[in-house]
């Protein structure tokens, strides 16, 4: 499609985009990510000292790094997957050719609007032990759940606030998706002797491809970076129930001011990532 | 695929011009042909900048505060009589400045002059080499100026290098018209409870939704501390770094089941992060120990019932232990007016500053003996609530033990504060503890390589 | 037109009322507490959650205090005018440059392309504490510490909006393009006459993506432009909550505020995005 004089042309649409990002993101990435190949000798009154991969080496024997990488599969592994069925269902919800479904669709989309810390603050009050939620059980003659408080329940009540916050977000691109569909595929279908479920499988989510491949990166990008609700609400705890490998490595460059141990953290849950996301690709692949 | 890797080649060294001309110019060169060097003495440490301000010179004092401070006051005294020092105040929200201190000391950031820190990160900054040492700048009369225990929490390695602005002290309050109507008899303001005898009055004013005692800062090692401590414990070993055996020792695991007991076995304190004297004003809490900055916090909004203070109870077979501590001020090693931010220090610690600031900042005790002495003279402090001001500051000079002095005191009170929240939750005290000492080890082990 | 589910018996639309409510109450309920709140005087707010009763989600003692607190001594006024201007100006310039970046993704073919959309997905991934510091000290070694530029330039790409420019226009059907290749126009030309107008619900759907996060952005407006003057919304109502106290009522009135200037714009926006979807017909 391109002329030979164009060769250029590509480069220099790309051109602002990848500069900014390359002089303002990546290379402060680089020198983050470096600083995991160092370690402040505090013998030597502070100084920053190349320890190469001891960092990486201390932290596969850390139990607390290990439990974080548990803490964080077992949340993204239920995440994900929940964020993109409600995301989806929300959006067909939506669709429904019901009288007043714009006024419901402007609601929902509320929590999109709002921060995310004064959501997590909101939710931290509600899901006290004197809360609004415990108010509301109380009249329905169920006792007080600990919510936050719980190892059991403390994940799950993280997952659910990011859901709050994140569904109605993701909803959007989904439903702008399915909007993109147009009435005649559904009727040649219907011709066909397609029924509701084999339309749902074999027209709506297939022709989707583009905008569930990009809500299903995305969200997981997001997801594995979360951590405002776990610094908000419950520090990683309780007993380390909630402690993601993002806030573990947020506490101990942000906190304890370790930052070779915390960019180790984040290299090897980049990696991670990486590979996720890779594999997503490859299967949301243009054909 | 060559083409790619010129692509990239070209796009890294463009990058690297690009951040090479902006690397940093030297600082300050003006002041650098009147600097004499300073004369040492034996406690200051060289490694000090030499760079001094000579009086002539204009220069600017970048100040990292508090948000809800107000610093117009001692900036415009301190800039009239010293006409060539300006002092720019940088508000930075109570939640953030922590974070604000790790980032720009971090990073060496030479923009910044005076630094505020909390007590127990002293030796924290101090074992980055991130503060200037103070020692010259004081005189011993000076080092006298403030209340027992808070030179020793300015100061780490021999070096002081944060001076004392604020303290802080602890009262019991407790809602009069409740403990009546159940029969107990309130304590006189002297008066000193056993936590035991806290416990057994809690329980008894534990009803329906009220709750009869909790501590204020309810998982905080600030606020707990005493409980161990007053048992004969120890914060943390004599280097400074050991924990086991230390806040897993026979007296922790008693303190803690004791306070676990408060929230599970015995329910008399409750599991909600409401604050406590929001319970206690909304009628919902019988008693709490809290700060004495409480007494204003009630003075601006008045309980609706009669209430009334005494003194932070202890364990009958233990000895009285306060909380204590609260903001210094220290100035950053890598300023470059580091001798004039520290004048200005010492004029706001322990000189005529010191009063002008008291009298703008409305929340904390000084830590000067002098002001807090003054209060049993001030018009204000003479009727409740404010009279109760008089109390804390009988109270800031009994027995304040200062929070241990540790490089690793954020990662201390970080797992420490886990497991007291985990124990409030449920844990068992014993393993809590346990686990705690283990994950302090754990990053304790850093400090020592 | 685009295509809705049609209600085929009696029952079904009376189940999606009942699914819609229920999400409405799910959605609703936490708003209502902190709308109540923010009309109420601080000591109050507590008062009606445990027990609870309905009184919650009704101003106790109705007052606008904290609204006029957060004007008079918060400096909202300013705090405001700060953030529009950085997210408006955001949502142009970042706009601009994303969508350049995303059409040429997704359109041409060249040399290293996916290398480098793997890079511009690799920046997303990082959290920004493991960048802030070389972050703030590049910001430092520029001069733009409190300043407009250190505000804005660092954020004028987007990875996520880039990544959704290219997955929109990847659908595009090459025809179209050829077409106006044919009749010899440029390829900005391309761009704004012909994949522009039929591409408003992705531009509108990028522009809140672009508005809200920048609207609510904390932590960078936070470390590079900490001085009062250039103080954004959420680093303004972070402010409320003190050492020794929380002003809650502040606090929500301030969320409030600030929620309600997306949802002002996402409202009628997400009107025109749904529908102008239907009237694209990009797949047929």
């Amino acid at each position: 499609m391109l002329v030979k004089r164009e060769r250029w042309t590509p480069y220099l649409f790309i051109l602002p985009a990848l500069l900014i990002l390359g002089v303002f993101r990546f290379w402060p990435i680089v020198i983050g990510l470096s600083e995991s190949f160092y370690s402040i000798s505090f013998l030597q009154g502070g100084a920053k000292v190349f320890t190469g991969l001891d960092n990486y080496k201390s932290l596969l024997g850390d139990p607390v790094f290990i439990k974080s990488v548990q803490v964080s599969v077992l949340f993204n592994l239920i995440i994900n997957p929940l964020q993109i069925l409600l995301s989806l269902g929300l959006a067909f919800l939506v669709n429904q050719r019901v009288r007043g479904v714009e006024f419901f669709r402007s609601i929902y989309l509320i929590p999109v609007a709002i921060s995310i810390n004064v959501s997590s603050l909101l939710w931290k009050l509600i899901l006290d032990d004197s809360g609004m939620a415990n108010g509301i059980l109380s009249l329905f003659e169920i006792g007080k759940q600990p919510f936050l408080d719980s190892t059991s329940q403390a994940l799950w009540s993280i997952i659910g606030i990011a859901s709050w916050i994140g569904v109605p977000f993701w909803m959007l691109f989904l439903l702008a998706g399915l909007q993109g569909i147009p009435a005649q595929i559904y009727e040649a279908a219907e011709m066909d002797g397609a029924n509701g479920m084999t339309k749902l499988f074999r027209v709506t989510l297939p022709l989707m491809r583009n905008s569930i491949g990009f809500v299903l990166i995305a969200d997981t990008i997001s997801n594995f970076l979360l951590f405002v609700p776990v610094y908000m609400l419950t520090q990683g705890g309780p007993e380390l129930s909630t402690n993601l490998v993002m806030y573990e490595a947020y506490r101990r460059g942000m906190i304890y001011g370790d930052f070779g141990t915390s960019a180790a953290m984040v290299m090897m849950q980049l990696c991670i990532v990486i590979f996720v996301v890779l594999i997503q690709s490859y299967l949301f692949r243009e054909k | 695929m060559r083409n790619l890797i010129k692509m990239i080649t070209i796009f890294v060294l463009a990058l690297s011009m690009l951040l090479a001309a902006c690397s940093p110019k030297p600082q300050a060169t003006q002041s650098a042909e009147t600097s004499e060097p300073e004369v040492p003495t034996e406690a200051a440490v060289t490694e000090a900048p030499t760079i001094s301000a000579s009086t002539d010179e204009p220069i600017t004092l970048t100040w990292l505060i508090l948000e809800f401070w107000n610093p117009d006051n001692v900036i415009a005294a301190y800039q009239k009589e010293h006409p060539n020092v300006t002092i720019k105040a940088e508000k930075i929200g109570f939640a953030d400045l922590f974070q604000q201190n790790q980032i720009r000391l971090g990073a060496g950031d030479d923009s910044l002059d005076i630094v505020s820190v909390d007590a127990p990160l002293v030796a924290s900054y101090g074992a980055r080499g991130w503060l200037y040492p103070l020692n010259s700048t004081f005189s011993s009369e000076e080092i006298d100026t403030w209340v027992p225990g808070a030179v020793e929490a300015g100061t780490y390695n021999e070096q002081f290098l944060a001076a004392p602005q604020h303290t802080s002290t602890q009262l019991l309050f407790y809602n009069k018209d409740m403990l009546e109507a159940a029969g107990i008899t309130p304590p006189g303001e002297d008066e000193r409870w056993t936590w035991e005898q806290v416990a057994a009055n809690a329980q008894q004013l534990t009803h329906d939704d009220v709750y009869g005692f909790t501590w204020e800062q309810t998982t905080a090692a600030y606020q707990l501390l005493p409980l161990p401590l007053s048992l004969g414990g120890n914060a943390i070993g004599p280097d400074g770094f050991t924990v086991d055996g230390v806040v897993n020792s026979e007296e922790w695991v008693n303190a803690f089941t004791f306070y676990g007991d408060a929230f599970n076995s015995l329910g008399y304190a409750p599991k909600s992060d409401t604050p406590a004297n929001e319970m206690f004003k909304n009628g919902k809490l019988a008693m709490f120990v809290g700060g004495s900055w409480n007494n204003l916090v009630f003075s601006w909004g008045p309980p609706e019932f009669n209430w009334g203070v005494s003194r932070f109870p202890y364990f009958e077979e233990g000895e009285t232990v306060i909380p204590t501590g609260g903001w210094h001020f220290g100035v950053n090693a890598n300023s470059a007016h580091p001798e004039a931010a520290a004048e200005f220090v010492r004029w706001l610690s322990a000189g005529e500053g010191a009063d002008i600031w008291w009298g703008a900042d409305s929340y904390d005790m000084p830590a000067q003996k002098s002001i807090i002495e003054s209060f049993s003279t001030l018009p204000e402090f003479q009727t409740p609530p404010l009279y109760f001001m008089q109390v804390a500051a009988r109270e800031a000079t009994v027995n304040p033990v200062p929070r241990p002095v540790t490089p690793g005191y954020l990662e201390y009170e970080q797992l420490l504060n886990a497991a007291f929240n985990d124990i409030r939750n449920g844990a068992d005290p014993k393993q809590a503890l346990d686990t705690a000492a283990q994950r302090i080890a754990q990053e304790m082990a850093k400090y020592q390589k | 037109m685009s295509y809705q589910n049609k209600s085929s018996s009696r029952i079904y639309p009376v189940i999606t009322y009942l699914v819609l409510f229920g999400v409405f109450i799910l959605v609703v309920s936490p708003l209502q507490w902190a709308i109540a709140s923010s009309f109420s005087q601080n000591d109050l707010i507590f008062r009606n959650v445990f027990p609870f009763s309905w009184k919650a989600f009704v101003p106790s003692q109705f007052t606008m205090e904290a609204y006029q607190a957060l004007f008079t001594q918060r400096d909202f006024g300013l705090v405001l005018r700060n953030t529009f201007i950085l997210s408006i100006g955001t949502v142009l310039l970042s706009g601009l440059i994303n969508l350049l970046a995303g059409f040429a993704f997704a359109t041409f073919d060249f040399n290293g392309k996916n290398l480098l959309f793997g890079l511009v997905l690799f920046t997303f991934m990082v959290p920004i504490e493991v960048t802030i510091i070389p972050q703030y000290l590049q910001m430092k070694n520029l001069g733009w510490i409190n300043t407009w530029q250190g505000l804005f330039i660092p954020g004028l790409a987007n990875s996520m909006v880039i990544f959704l420019f290219r997955q929109f226009f990847s659908e595009i059907p090459k025809d179209l393009l050829d077409a106006a290749r044919v009749d010899g126009a440029s390829w900005l030309k391309i761009l704004f006459s012909i994949v522009v107008p039929i591409s408003k619900p992705v531009l509108i759907g990028a522009g809140m993506v672009l508005f809200i996060s920048t609207w609510n952005s904390f932590f960078w407006p936070l470390v590079v432009a900490p001085s009062p003057e250039f103080r954004v919304i959420q680093v303004a109502i972070s402010l409320t909550v003190e050492q020794r106290q929380t002003i809650w009522n502040e606090l929500f009135a301030g969320s409030l505020l600030a929620a309600i200037v997306p949802i002002l714009i996402v409202l009628p926006l997400q009107q025109y995005y749904v529908n102008s979807i239907a009237s694209t017909g990009i797949k047929e």
